[in-house]
Formats: structure tokens, sequence, C-alpha cells
């Protein structure tokens, strides 16, 4: 800085003019020492191209914030901070509950709709940068109930009208397994229940995957799903030693909590491995059950496109694969690799288990609960008389009456007695 | 020879100008109509618990909700009545049902000593379900459809799906079911269907 200007406190010569609110002032750029404050008074020609500042622009606040959007804006913070989301993360979460907050049924809302709001928005945030934050942990954090959030999210995304893309099934699959509390010996994990993580990780993966691909993840919540998953890869990374865990008390030595449907969802991925098994030729002779093919999984999964494939069957592709098949024999040797694979993993013509099952969704394979007859067709116009003894099967008669009257008077008698004003 | 003639000879005939088959084939399946909401004013103020004292089929909790809960047998349906005169008819299934069931809600009013009328009836929605019969890839769906979609499976297990010409809203099972609601007219409830089974198909 040009001049003479020293910093008392320091002696740098780095002053800069800087102007705080609408008073400008020298300040040492080392220290920050104010060195001038700038002139308080003003002759009167200067007076006249000053400008009057307002009581909010000279506290810096450029809008009026209520304390209400004030706490809700500092709840989005904190909560970003407890979920470590990277800084960015906080910004875009910050705006959505300021933009939020412009539309007055948003502001005229109750306090627990606004601190769920919160979670929204982050919620948000999360999913456009295809972070893995799920529902579930969000009203946890927040102590928050699932069906407030759940009609607060739908309103907000609907109120400003945001494209929020679906959870991101690999992505949480990592950093859920990741959670567990099992890549290490400790006083509730024995030796051999201790995995290497990468190991479990890739299995899952295949797992999960092989379970969307059959229905299984369609219309479900997605945790459950990997949750089987993850028991699954771990119990056959080591079956000797694991299969008599079972899965409530994995969940429990690995730290985890065990969300109700997983147990329903094992049991559909087990299944689907049997069936996958019965494609097999080397397992089909060991007629295996849900138990005892734990122990394969590592080879079907191997083997698993061309076994789903083979294994099950979908109902109009059927035929037109049947077609090709023929049409593609005919062309020649180039397909016989893939099917001299295919061929000897397969059975021989007549050993062949019984056809395939449809490839359909667990709530198509099931019977239905009850069968409704198909409602007759109606001939009403809606402009039929109405004949008087209809309506008056509706009608109390004059003793109903009274009686109900003489009940409803010994009812409110009964009750004053019982609570004496 | 060598040249085609301009126009054919007697001999050939004219190929015909209509195609055998439609441009776009209809899906073959009907949505069937499950619930009609209407709304009727019978047109003078009601004693609420008058109506409950004298009427078998009605029932009234005032600390619970304002207004008198009447049922019918036939045509199977549910009434509620306000006391200023207005009601709502519930659980018909088909919009000519509903117009009966409210005429014979007023009939009973009128018999429980009021001068009940029956002024600007009207459909207020409409509610259709359907089955597609083969399974549905709701997340491929929300993907190729995102502006109309929202698929949340952590809440519902349904793909909600705004439709925009009709103005219907349609959920969509992963089971090829699928229930249409938002309809004034049965012909929208039709029409949204007909336009949502090529997508799902």
């Amino acid at each position: 800085m040009p001049g003479g200007g020293h910093c008392p406190d320091c002696g740098s010569t780095e002053l800069v003019e800087d102007s705080h609110y609408s008073q400008s002032q020298l300040v040492c750029s080392d220290c920050g020492c104010v060195v001038t404050e700038g002139v308080l008074t003003t002759t009167f020609s200067d007076e006249g191209n000053l400008r009057e500042v307002t009581y909010s622009r000279s506290t810096g606040e450029n809008d009026q914030v209520s304390r209400s959007q004030q706490r809700g804006l500092r709840r989005v913070r904190d909560l970003c901070r407890v979920l470590q989301l990277p800084s960015t993360f906080e910004d875009t979460a910050v705006a959505y509950y300021q933009q939020a907050y412009r539309h007055s049924g948003i502001r005229a809302a109750r306090l627990q709709k606004k601190e769920v709001l919160v979670g929204c928005c982050v919620l948000i945030t999360c999913r456009q940068h295809n972070w893995p934050l799920t529902m579930g942990t969000v009203c946890a954090l927040l102590y928050a109930d699932l069906d407030v959030f759940s009609g607060t999210y739908m309103q907000i995304v609907k109120l400003l009208g945001l494209d929020v893309p679906s959870l991101c099934l690999a992505d949480l699959v990592k950093t859920y397994c990741s959670s567990f509390r099992l890549f290490q010996a400790s006083p509730s994990v024995p030796p051999k229940y201790v995995e290497d993580k990468e190991k479990m990780l890739s299995r899952t993966l295949q797992l999960v995957e092989l379970a969307d691909e059959t229905w299984l993840v369609t219309g479900r919540h997605p945790l459950p799903v990997i949750t089987a998953a993850t028991f699954l890869a771990w119990q056959s990374l080591q079956p000797s030693h694991r299969l008599t865990c079972s899965l409530a008390r994995f969940c429990k030595l690995a730290n985890v909590d065990l969300p109700y449907p997983a147990s329903s969802r094992l049991q559909e991925l087990l299944s689907v491995l049997l069936r996958m098994a019965e494609r097999l030729a080397w397992l089909q002779v060991l007629k295996l059950d849900k138990r005892s093919v734990v122990k394969h999984i590592g080879d079907l999964l191997q083997h698993r496109h061309t076994l789903v494939r083979k294994a099950f069957r979908d109902g109009t592709a059927e035929m037109e694969a049947g077609e090709k098949e023929l049409r593609e024999r005919c062309q020649g040797p180039e397909q016989g690799k893939e099917e001299v694979a295919s061929s000897s993993l397969d059975l021989p013509e007549g050993k062949r288990p019984a056809s395939p099952t449809p490839l359909l969704p667990p709530c198509m394979l099931k019977p239905p609960k009850r069968i409704c007859p198909p409602p007759p067709v109606s001939t009403v116009t809606g402009d039929e008389n109405i004949s008087d003894s209809e309506i008056e099967q509706y009608l109390r008669t004059p003793q109903e009456i009274k009686d109900f009257e003489k009940a409803q008077a010994a009812r409110q008698a009964a009750r004053s007695v019982s609570n004496p004003p | 020879p060598g040249t085609t003639p301009l126009y054919p000879s007697p001999m050939t005939p004219m190929t015909p100008i209509t195609p055998a088959t439609p441009a776009s084939e209809s899906s073959g399946i009907v949505p069937q109509l499950q619930n009609i909401v209407s709304t009727v004013n019978l047109g003078c103020k009601l004693d609420l618990k008058t109506i409950a004292l004298r009427a078998r089929n009605a029932e009234y909790n005032p600390k619970r909700f304002a207004a008198v809960i009447m049922r019918i047998r036939e045509p199977r349906t549910t009434a509620l009545i306000f006391s200023s005169g207005k009601m709502v008819c519930t659980g018909a299934k088909s919009e000519e049902q509903s117009r009966l069931a409210a005429r014979k809600y007023a009939r009973v009013v009128q018999k429980l000593g009021f001068p009940a009328k029956f002024l600007d009836f009207k459909i207020q929605n409409m509610v259709g379900s359907c089955d597609v019969k083969f399974p549905i890839r709701l997340e491929g769906l929300v993907l190729t459809h995102q502006q109309f979609s929202s698929y949340e499976p952590e809440l519902f297990p349904g793909l909600i799906y705004r439709m925009i010409k009709p103005r219907i809203v349609l959920l969509i099972f992963v089971s090829g079911k699928v229930v249409l609601t938002g309809a004034k007219v049965r012909a929208e409830i039709y029409e949204a269907f007909e336009n949502i089974y090529p997508i799902l198909k």
C-alpha cells in the first residue's frame, strides 16, 4: 500500500481500505488491526452524495429471515455435519430449505413438519449426488415418524418440481455392508466369523444383482434384500463354520439392526438359488435343500447368467427364444462355443428337471387370497322408483326411539356417577 | 411391355384402401370401476342429533367427526351427511348406482321430517382398476417416464404416474395391476388406460 502507512500493532505496511457496512476503514491485512476508522462527520456537500443504509442491510442480512427459518437452516447444517456429507451438499440442502420456505404452506406448517422438512432437503440433496442415504436413517436421526416424513417428502418434491433420482442400489450395498462389524475379531466376533471386506462386498453385490434380475427387489424396500444378501455372502464364504449361525444372530454380532422383511427375502433368494442349482449338472445329483445350497453359492454366482436363463422362463419370450435357438443352430459353428459351454453345465435331455418356473415377482406366483367373482352387469339407470317400504326399513319405530333414548340417559347417568364433577 | 399401365386392367382388381388391422391396437382389457364419489345438496339445514336418533342406519360421534355416517344395503354405499345439508355418497360401482343411492339417502332424510331436495348432484371422483397380467419393471418405467412418475419403494410399493391428458393418477404395481383415479367421467379412465398400456408393454 503506497504512502507512509504503518500498522501500529505489527508495523506492517500492508494496509487495505475495507468498507465495513457503510463506513470505510484502513485495516492491516497482516494482523487485522483497524488503523483509521474513516470520517465520522461529513461536510454539507458530502452528505448530499451519501445514501441511507437500512437497518437490515446494515446488519448484513439480505432477507428478513424469521427465527423459525434460521433454526431450520441451522438444523440442515447440523444434519449434514452429523452425516459427514461434503460441504457442497450443505449449501444445496440449505438452498432447498430456503426455496421451500418461500411457499406459504410451508411457512405456516407445524414445527413437526418443518423439522421433517430439514430431513427431506438433506435427502433430496444426497439422492441428486448419488449418495446412498435411506429414509429410515434420516427418520431415525430426526426421531421422526416415517408416515409424517413420507407426506412432507412427496409434497416438497411436487411443490419445488424436483427430479429426484432413485436410490442407487450398488452404492447402498457398499455403504451398508461396510457398516457390518465383521472385518476384525472382537469379543463378540469369533475368528471364524471374521471376513475380508472386499470379498464380502463383491459377493453381496452379485447376490443383490441376482435378486434384482429375479424380481425380488422391484416394489420392495431395498434394505432387507441387502441384509439377506450380505448374510448369504458371508455364510457362503466359509460355510463349514457359519451354517449354524442364524440371520438374527448374524445381525446381532455384526451390530446391525435386523429389518423385519429380511427373513422373507432370505427365503426367496434361497429358492432362486435352488432353482438355479437344479440346472447345474454336478449339483442336481446332490439333491440340495435351502441349507446345503449355501455351500455352492460361489459356483452358482459364477454361472448365474446362464443358469437364470435356463432355470426360469419368461412366458412370451419362451416361444421366441425357442425359435431363435433353432435358427442359430442352423447358422453354424460360431454359436458352437457358447453352446458347448452351456451344454457342459446342463444334463442330458432325459435327466433334465421339469419345465422351468416362470420368472415372475413373488406376488404373482402366490395363489390369489380370494377369488373375486366378476361383478354382475348392472342395469341400474339411477331414475328407478324408490318404494316407501324400502326407505322405512331404515327408520326407527317410535318404540325403538323411546328405548334408545332411555338407554342413552342410563349411560349418561352411569357416567356422571363414575365421574363426579 | 416394359411400362406399367396407368390404370389396371379389368382382370386385376384394385387393392383395398382400408388396412385390415387398425393403426393402434386396443389393449382388449377394460378397467373395472371400483368406487364412485358423488356430492349432492339437500338444500336445507339438518339437525344431526335428530337424524342419529330416528334412523337405524346412522352413526354420529360429534367429537370425532362433524357429520352423520349413514349406510344403505342396495346399492351398497355410505353417505356423509352434514348439518349444512350437503351430502357425500361413496362406495357405488357405477354413476347410475351412485345417483340412485344418493336419492335414497335424500328420501330417508325426507322421511325423518326435513324438507330435503336433490340439488346439484355431481360425480366428484371415479376409481377403476385392472390387470395387464404381466410383471412391470417399475425402476425402468421411472427412468423412461421420469417427468410423470414417482417411485419410492422405501415408502410405497407402487409407482405413481400422473398422466396429463386425461388428468388421471395411476398406481402401477410390479404384479401388473393398475389402479386409476381422479376421473370425473368414465371415458377418462378408459382413455388413461389405453394411453398407459403401450408404455407398460
